[in-house]
């Protein structure tokens, strides 16, 4: 589904991520894990749009999308969580994922200025719409809250449902379950499940290893933004070089 | 149950706006029949004229942008269409839509330079677009220099084949002019902001990386936004130019744009429409029903402002708690400015991307 070639980063002479390669297959759940600093925010910064790549390829769905900015890459089909909540906070929060249908609403300004039956029935749709995913994400008894006073647990599972509202087929979660507490992950965790089930591919970036290693189907291991192992969570275990990337190299041995 | 409760509730207030909307139109209808005074009308013709321009910033400002440049364009819309019924004959009834294209195009290559600079980029930009545009316009001696245009011909007589020729030669006519155009912007601006247009600019004012996100185009919807606000202050100016009947450079040089923000800020840019129109309509009447001489005015409209920022962020209509749907006062002003500050010096496109 996407292709990683040769993906290189520099900020000045500092390579935050270095000649990556990877894939993200149909419909898995990647965990991209790795210590702080080896370049895993950066790496969904550069897919989204967010950053430029200093070399490499992003292909997804075989379109080249290298280069192209973040709302650009939404069109396409690929939606991210940012690590902080990223609300519209001062809104509600229907109207939250109300807004985030700005790439599906058709309506001419003058049709909904003169409230046509189209435009009230499409209105109504993707109202319905939002609700559902509401819904569908257990959040529908807060819809008229504002954005600003959810719990933080709620915030993030806010922040998802926004970034399925845009209708992605590739969902980025960056940090989708830090700071939460063990009942709120374990929410979260059913939450990414059932979006799996719904046909969304799914990477995650994430510090919690539990939870990482609950819910990939495969993983891959950053450090100084280089690739340093790949595979089911069993082989990233054992793998040497990430036990060394994690605790430090043994001196005596 | 409890969704059909809310659109009723909605609806119903929905009617009551549109009650209220038409009750003011026909108060400001009948108010010249009302008040004989040419000097009230003339105040109440200025003031229109100010809280339009008012909402142009306003709209800016809900991109996440402050212009210091809405006088220049003002201005620029005002020479244009002096210049076309001057220098090139044409009837003013032409020239106004002229003068309004004119300046959006002019607004349009200015903005597609500078909108890419987003914070204090823009707005030290068009502050110095807002500065030189009176000494760029002082140095064409085409455009009568510093000197200026004058005896700005008025429009011309409307001639309806039933009625007397309507001849702006009182404030009357003038003043129903104004109030059309007033109403056109108004419901434009209605139009736009409930428009999926106004829900990108509000969502890019909210948090523009996450707008960016769910596949908002910042850089276009901003660069909407301000080419629709500059070309809406071209309109007033080409309106100011012959209400007005002469022109100097000097009118359009950045203390009225400052003016201008005061208008908005005092109303309450929580609001767009209601905060400008009031916070024009106190800055106009206030000040003349005092009395107050002329040389001390500009102390009294900053000490005004020093005020409200510090006791009244949200401005006069944070007083009623008007529960706003994008109610958020100056804080909006003030964290842009102070993100504005934060950029300095660093690399735009790299402080662009979030953690």
């Amino acid at each position: 589904m996407l292709q990683v070639r040769n993906l290189s980063k520099f900020f000045g002479g500092l390579a935050a991520i270095s000649d990556l390669d990877f894939d993200i297959l149909n419909s898995e759940i990647l965990g991209v894990i790795g210590p702080n600093g080896a370049g895993k925010t950066t790496l969904f910064n550069v897919i989204s749009g967010f950053y430029t790549p200093t070399r490499g390829r992003v292909i997804f769905d075989s379109h080249d999308i290298t280069g192209l900015k973040a709302h650009q890459v939404a069109h396409v089909g690929i939606s991210r969580t940012f690590q902080a909540s990223n609300l519209f906070m001062s809104l509600s929060v229907l109207d939250n994922i109300f807004t985030c249908h700005h790439m599906s609403y058709r309506t001419s300004i003058w049709k909904r200025f003169l409230h046509t039956p189209s435009a009230i029935e499409e209105e109504r749709r993707l109202r319905g719409k939002a609700l559902e995913i509401l819904e569908f994400m257990g959040l529908d008894p807060l819809k008229d809250e504002l954005a600003g006073r959810l719990t933080h647990g709620q915030q993030k599972a806010l922040g998802l449902c926004m970034a399925l509202a845009t209708d992605p087929k590739l969902l980025l979660l960056d940090e989708p379950v830090t700071g939460m507490n063990p009942v709120e992950i374990q929410t979260m965790l059913n939450l990414i499940g059932r979006i799996r089930s719904r046909g969304v591919t799914i990477a995650i970036v994430e510090h919690n290893m539990q939870a990482v290693m609950n819910l990939c189907d495969r993983i891959i291991v950053l450090n100084h933004g280089q690739k340093i192992a790949e595979g089911s969570h069993k082989e990233i275990i054992e793998n040497q070089e990430v036990i060394e990337a994690y605790l430090g190299k043994d001196e005596e041995s | 149950m409890v969704t059909q409760n809310w659109k009723y509730k909605t609806k119903n207030f929905r009617y009551r706006k549109l009650i209220t909307f038409i009750g003011l139109v026909l108060i400001f209808v009948g108010l010249p029949f009302i008040v004989h005074s040419p000097y009230y009308i003339h105040l109440l013709i200025i003031a229109g004229m100010n809280a339009i321009l008012a909402m142009t910033f306003i709209m800016i400002l809900r991109t996440g942008l402050i212009s210091l440049g809405i006088a220049a364009f003002w201005g620029i819309g005002a020479y244009a269409s002096a210049a076309f019924v001057m220098k090139g004959e044409v009837s003013f009834w032409l020239a106004l839509p002229a003068a309004t294209v004119i300046t959006g195009l002019i607004s349009w290559a200015v903005g597609y330079l500078l909108v890419r600079n987003p914070g204090f980029g823009f707005l030290i930009l068009t502050a110095v677009i807002g500065m030189l545009i009176s000494l760029v316009f002082g140095n064409i001696s085409w455009l009568g220099g510093f000197t200026g245009i004058e005896y700005i011909s008025p429009p011309n007589p409307i001639d309806i084949s039933f009625l007397a020729p309507i001849l702006f030669i009182s404030k009357i006519p003038y003043y129903f002019l104004m109030l059309g155009l007033f109403l056109l912007v108004l419901i434009s601006f209605w139009a736009l902001y409930h428009s999926s247009t106004g829900r990108a600019w509000m969502a890019i004012g909210l948090n523009p990386h996450l707008a960016e996100s769910i596949g908002v185009n910042v850089f276009r919807y901003r660069l909407i936004a301000f080419v629709i606000a500059s070309a809406v202050a071209g309109l007033e100016g080409s309106f100011y130019a012959h209400y007005i009947g002469s022109i100097n450079p000097n009118a359009f040089n950045i203390f009225k744009t400052i003016n201008i923000h005061i208008y908005a800020i005092l109303g309450g840019t929580g609001s767009v429409f209601l905060g400008p129109i009031i916070g024009t309509l106190i800055m106009t009447f206030v000040p003349e029903s005092l009395r107050i001489a002329k040389e001390i005015e500009p102390i009294l409209t900053g000490a005004l402002l020093i005020l409200l920022i510090i006791f009244l962020p949200g401005g006069i209509l944070s007083l009623f708690n008007l529960r706003h749907r994008h109610s958020e006062g100056t804080a909006g002003i003030t964290r842009a400015i102070k993100k504005s500050f934060l950029l300095i010096g660093k690399k735009q496109k790299e402080t662009h991307a979030p953690s």
